[in-house]
């Protein structure tokens, strides 16, 4: 499925690159909501059935399986935050620029 | 936070899914409500200021707000960040259907039940102005297929909806059929139609609330888009409401003259452009029983707003994939229909309240995710 939308994205700040750190930011902000509400979910599950403690998360060691899952999994995060990397190559890909969608603005209002 | 009503057709979330989309809702309405406001301050006591400076007069209009605003900080990171929530928004529900496509397209399948229908045409083209640009941001917009009898488009339509408007068009996302009709109600008590047709439907969210609501009517409902209309099938018969749905564009369809005693649509039109605008409103014309009525769901025009407050309603045009937008909301509606046929006398245009109680939850600011503010809607219509 694609995951750029169609249309040059515009700029907001005066160095683009700005930008990029940002939506990196928040996707990683999102990420770690994501956890941080897993984790309360775990914690939480973990005390009400008496399954384990907090030492015990302390003295765990992975497996090589989960070792890998762990890594897939840590690639794949990886790509979500430095979506809008991926995406700009898409645009010039697709050799979109500012004036192809002003071009677009102009066409729909006016035929 | 509202939730959205589980129906067998909403794709399931894993707790990391629900968990991200939460996170995407949490601060759309953070931005909403608590950075956006901040931009009226900027605009009264730096930009306007600073415009009146160097022009010895107030700007006169939305474009003149836009040339002083985009220079400030405060409003290019709060852009920034708008426009990333949306990216985030498209991201963290494509990802959550994409894994269970294949399930969601077999479910779709099993909901092909004998209540109402459904008619595709592959052979129609896709209208210029949504292969043009992805609107609002939807990576492959309405009307991509990745997979055969695809519904992911709609799928990710009913579910970012929800979270795009923060919640506040309802479980059902039904907020515009729901006011409408209730505006209809009161303002036209002797309406009964026996036969409405919903143009641009999507998914459907519009579409339901006729079928109680006129319940002695076929409700009909078109959209250019298969992946919509085929989870918006299924849904309904989820949901038990009967609508025949077909593949067309409200621009020509097939429906003989004087098919319809009612003929509704919900923000299609500002998705539109301003000759396909034209022959919708030509095809309503023909599609109406003489004394029939068309009426229009819509953001409010810019006419009649503050500058400041178009300027922000305006975003969309050029930071979310809008492009038609700003040309519709400054168009003359009333010129628009009386080419089309209608009498100017019998054409409405109205701001109607929000059927919904959620909808008070809204702020008070013109800007997209609250639409109109204050959960109202602008409204255009006209008999025939
Ligand atoms: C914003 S959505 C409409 C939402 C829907 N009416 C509701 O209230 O939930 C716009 C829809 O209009 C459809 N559309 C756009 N232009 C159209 C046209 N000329 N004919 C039919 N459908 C069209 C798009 O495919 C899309 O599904």
């Amino acid at each position: 499925m694609p995951r750029k939308a169609k249309g040059q994205r515009p700029t907001f700040f005066t160095d683009p690159q700005v930008e990029k750190v940002l939506a990196m930011t928040m996707a990683l902000a999102g990420e770690v909501s994501v956890l941080r509400e897993r984790l309360d979910t775990v914690e939480r599950l973990a005390e009400a059935k008496g399954l384990f403690s907090r030492q015990d998360i302390e003295a765990y060691r992975p497996s090589a399986r989960v070792a890998e899952e762990r890594e897939r999994w840590r690639k794949e995060y990886i790509a979500r935050i430095l979506r809008v990397v991926h995406e700009e190559l898409e645009a010039i890909e697709r050799g979109e620029t500012a004036a192809s969608y002003d071009a677009v603005v102009r066409a729909v209002s006016s035929s | 936070m509202y939730e959205q009503i589980q129906h067998p057709l909403l794709p399931q979330a894993t707790h990391d899914e629900r968990a991200r989309q939460h996170f995407v809702h949490a601060l759309k309405e953070h931005l909403a409500t608590t950075v956006s406001p901040g931009n009226r301050v900027v605009y009264e006591k730096r930009a306007k200021p600073r415009f009146v400076r160097e022009t010895q007069r107030a700007p006169q209009n939305h474009h003149e707000v836009r040339r002083v605003m985009k220079d400030e900080p405060y409003y290019q990171i709060w852009s920034a960040l708008q426009r990333i929530s949306q990216e985030m928004m498209w991201d963290a529900v494509a990802s959550s259907v994409e894994r269970q496509l294949p399930d969601l397209v077999a479910r779709a399948k099993q909901n092909k039940g004998e209540l109402g229908s459904l008619t595709l045409n592959p052979d129609l083209p896709i209208p210029p102005y949504h292969t043009a640009v992805d609107i609002h941001c939807q990576p492959g917009g309405y009307h991509s297929e990745t997979c055969p009898d695809d519904v992911a488009a709609g799928a990710i339509y009913d579910r970012a909806v929800h979270i795009y408007v923060m919640g506040r068009m309802g479980p059902l996302n039904d907020d515009l059929g729901q006011s409408l009709i209730a505006y209809l109600k009161t303002a036209y008590p002797d309406l009964q139609p026996r036969t409405i047709l919903d143009l641009g439907c999507a998914v459907g969210h519009s579409t339901l609330p006729y079928v109680d609501a006129y319940p002695d009517a076929e409700v009909y409902a078109i959209d250019v888009a298969a992946p919509m209309l085929r989870y918006a099938h299924a849904r309904a018969q989820a949901l038990g409401k009967r609508v025949h749905f077909s593949q067309q564009n409200a621009e020509r369809t097939t429906f003989a003259d004087a098919s319809f005693d009612l003929i509704v649509s919900h923000i299609l039109l500002h998705e539109t452009s301003a000759s396909a605008l034209r022959n919708i409103m030509r095809e309503c014309y023909r599609l109406l029983v003489p004394g029939g009525m068309m009426f229009h769901v819509e953001v409010p025009q810019y006419g009649g707003l503050d500058p400041y407050d178009a300027f922000m309603l305006d975003w969309d045009t050029y930071n979310n994939n809008e492009p038609f937008w700003g040309a519709l909301h400054e168009m003359d509606l009333v010129a628009l229909a009386s080419e089309a046929g209608f009498a100017p006398t019998r054409v409405v245009q109205t701001m109607i309240p929000s059927a919904l109680k959620v909808a008070r939850s809204r702020t008070g600011l013109f800007q997209g995710g609250d639409f109109a503010g204050r959960g109202q809607w602008f409204v255009f219509g006209a008999a025939k």
